[in-house]
């Protein structure tokens, strides 16, 4: 009876006059069939989830195929839906960049070169790989910046998923939070990651079905792909909302105020910190069976991640070409106004009637709980694994630490909860994102990298690097809050705006980062050779894939992938 | 990067590992937990049969949206019965 409470709390909220749009019976009967579900599952899959090892990590016995949906549908939550569609509206085509300049190439390389390592130490998490590679120190910084980042991004999430109820049915923005984030915590805190990576695999399904009408019917109404881009130009004739490269070889040539320097180098190195070292995508991975499937994952992934667009890019495009009214920031928006944040939802109720519009707001639902799930699902593994039990309360019962992560699950929803109404005083969710993001994830990426590859790296070297790159990041961002003349400085031009911005400081982070690590590891004894065995490429036996047929071969699938990435920048150039 | 067999493998904490490769490396499971296939196929089963419905019922005065006279209720709500049926039949828990 459990899954009774945060559907009563739903229809107890319904009605509202304020609402965007008018939901009928079939609307919330598909509603609370995925809320009874998703928590049904978490009650079945309790008593698969009874040691450490199946509470935390899926008892490592993850298909290839579910952890790649998982790894992707992780990722897949408010920044992906909302966000992105917001962004697009604002940015136009450009905001693909993330999808694929800024993604591709980073879950390749996780997928091809770093998963080999981290399956191979048998690490539970990315701090814990720190902890083996450099120490104690190294994964203290490690688990508390991912701790905060998590909890952060689950804020994101919550705000996001409240909007979503505000705009479309009129719910009170502060139930919406704690009835989404309980039902959230309820089924991570009774399965655990299985759970997480079960409910994660119907959202991706939940999510594609629900939001692939929008593109379909859009571009029918558009008249194609040609037809749209004229409308867009006509639309807004001031910038190329539709070009991915051409309009980037100046910074007031494009809406994004960027250079193509920022996208190449700053993007690349923020998708591979992300990809590569955020555990929220990467448990995913490393909870699978064996070597190839985890390998496998990310390159899954990449193959739907590319395709993603169609669902978020598409539908932010076809808004700027088709809606009758002009969106604006959520900082200006007055009333009768809509922001951007809101491009999804009035495109869903563009062309979803009743029943449709249950599944399509069911998609947006889902796209938040898995996200939320999996930051979730995630923090309970670091704060258990790398905060709780080396520094806390070393010797206890596995019982104990699974006991641990339950409670902390439901405490880390409760936390993140505080942290969603942050969130509220932001114009914009992306931007904020990208700031939060930028602090850790690439300093992050080379601390792991250069420990990964560089036999030489030392505890300290990896310590210091770590944190200056983070604590620069987090200084550049505030030297700009504090004085937004010196976006200048950090961006290199006055045109810059605040994801650019994002991307030069992720740039700048990870190199200094770098620097830091290279410096002070040469200036420290070198760590001997047999301390660095199953984690340093040149100590470490990667097992062969000879024997494997040449389709069963990730690096196969990794280059199929990697020739369609290089297609579509050629067609949307 | 060097290639080597498969086998064991010492990790950083100097504990020796066995790392399966592929499938064949995988010890088989004691216990039968239903594949997650098999509730993607029940959630989808149950929208498609609703959103079919939904849109037959609705068929000859559609919702003021735009494109309604091409009934997307009945053409998606289909699809969704189909794939839906589609897995719940392959992944239905068998008795044994």
């Amino acid at each position: 009876m459990t899954h009774c409470i945060p559907l009563a709390l739903l229809f107890a909220g319904a009605p509202n006059t304020q609402a965007l749009l008018n939901m009928h019976a079939v609307d919330f009967v598909i509603i609370a069939i995925y809320f009874a579900v998703v928590l049904a599952i978490g009650f079945y899959l309790k008593r698969y989830t009874k040691t450490g090892e199946e509470f935390f990590m899926a008892g490592r016995d993850i298909t290839a195929w579910v952890a790649g949906l998982s790894f992707i549908c992780a990722n897949l939550g408010a920044l992906e839906l909302m966000g992105w569609a917001a962004a697009t509206y604002q940015y136009g085509i450009l905001a693909a960049h993330y999808y694929w300049w800024g993604a591709i190439p980073a879950m390749l390389f996780l997928g091809v070169v770093m998963m080999p390592f981290y399956y191979i130490c048998k690490t539970h998490s990315v701090p814990g790989y720190l902890q083996l590679r450099y120490g104690e120190p190294t994964r203290l910084v490690g688990a508390l910046s991912f701790i905060c980042l998590t909890i952060l991004m689950s804020g994101i999430n919550m705000y996001a998923m409240a909007v979503v109820m505000k705009v479309m049915l009129g719910w009170d923005i502060h139930l919406s939070i704690w009835v989404s984030s309980l039902t959230v915590g309820v089924y991570v805190a009774l399965g655990g990651l299985v759970s997480a990576i079960f409910n994660e695999v119907l959202q991706f399904f939940l999510i594609w079905l629900g939001a692939l009408l929008i593109p379909i019917l859009g571009m029918v109404e558009a008249g194609g792909w040609s037809a749209l881009v004229a409308r867009i130009h006509a639309n807004f004739p001031q910038g190329d909302y539709t070009h991915l490269w051409r309009p980037m070889a100046h910074f007031a040539d494009n809406p994004m105020g960027i250079h193509w320097t920022g996208i190449v180098f700053g993007l690349l190195m923020g998708s591979l910190g992300y990809w590569t070292t955020d555990f929220l995508v990467v448990q995913r991975a490393i909870a699978a069976k064996d070597l190839r499937s985890a390998k496998l994952a990310p390159i899954i992934g990449s193959f739907f991640k590319m395709a993603v667009p169609l669902i978020v890019i598409l539908p932010g495009l076809l808004a700027l070409g088709l809606l009758p009214v002009k969106l604006v920031p959520e900082s200006v928006v007055g009333p009768g106004q809509h922001s951007y944040n809101e491009v999804l939802p009035l495109m869903l109720a563009r062309y979803c009637g009743p029943g449709l519009l249950g599944l399509g707001i069911t998609a947006l639902i889902a796209g938040f709980m898995s996200g939320m799930a999996g930051n979730v699902s995630a923090f309970a593994t670091v704060w258990t694994y790398d905060f709780y039990r080396p520094f806390l309360r070393k010797t206890a019962t596995d019982a104990h630490y699974v006991s641990m992560g339950r409670w902390c699950t439901i405490l880390g929803v409760v936390i993140s909860i505080g942290t969603a109404y942050l969130v509220m005083h932001f114009a914009s969710i992306m931007d904020y994102a990208q700031a939060v993001f930028s602090f850790f994830m690439t300093p992050l990426f080379a601390a792991v990298f250069i420990g990964m590859m560089w036999k030489r790296a030392t505890p300290a070297g990896g310590f210091w690097g770590l944190l200056t790159g983070t604590l620069s990041s987090l200084g550049m961002w505030l030297l700009v809050k504090l004085d937004p003349s010196k976006l200048a400085w950090i961006a290199l031009s006055v045109h810059a705006k605040t994801l650019a911005e994002s991307m030069y400081r992720l740039l700048w982070s990870g190199i200094i980062a770098v620097i830091v690590t290279v410096v002070v590891s040469l200036c420290t004894p070198p760590q001997p050779v047999e301390e660095l065995t199953g984690l340093v490429y040149g100590c470490t036996d990667i097992p062969s894939e000879g024997h494997l047929p040449l389709l069963k071969r990730p690096i196969f699938w990794a280059g199929v992938s990697f020739a369609i990435f290089a297609v579509l920048q050629w067609i949307f150039w | 990067m060097e290639e080597k067999p498969q086998g064991l493998h010492p990790a950083g904490d100097g504990e020796a590992h066995h790392i399966a490769v592929d499938q064949k490396d995988v010890k088989p499971h004691d216990h039968h937990m239903i594949p997650v296939w098999f509730f993607v196929g029940v959630i989808l089963l149950i929208y498609g049969v609703i959103i079919l419905g939904t849109g037959i019922y609705e068929y000859s005065s559609p919702p003021p949206t735009v494109l309604a006279k091409t009934h997307p209720a009945v053409w998606w709500g289909a699809l969704l019965t189909v794939i839906g049926g589609f897995y719940v039949y392959t992944y239905m828990p068998k008795k044994s």
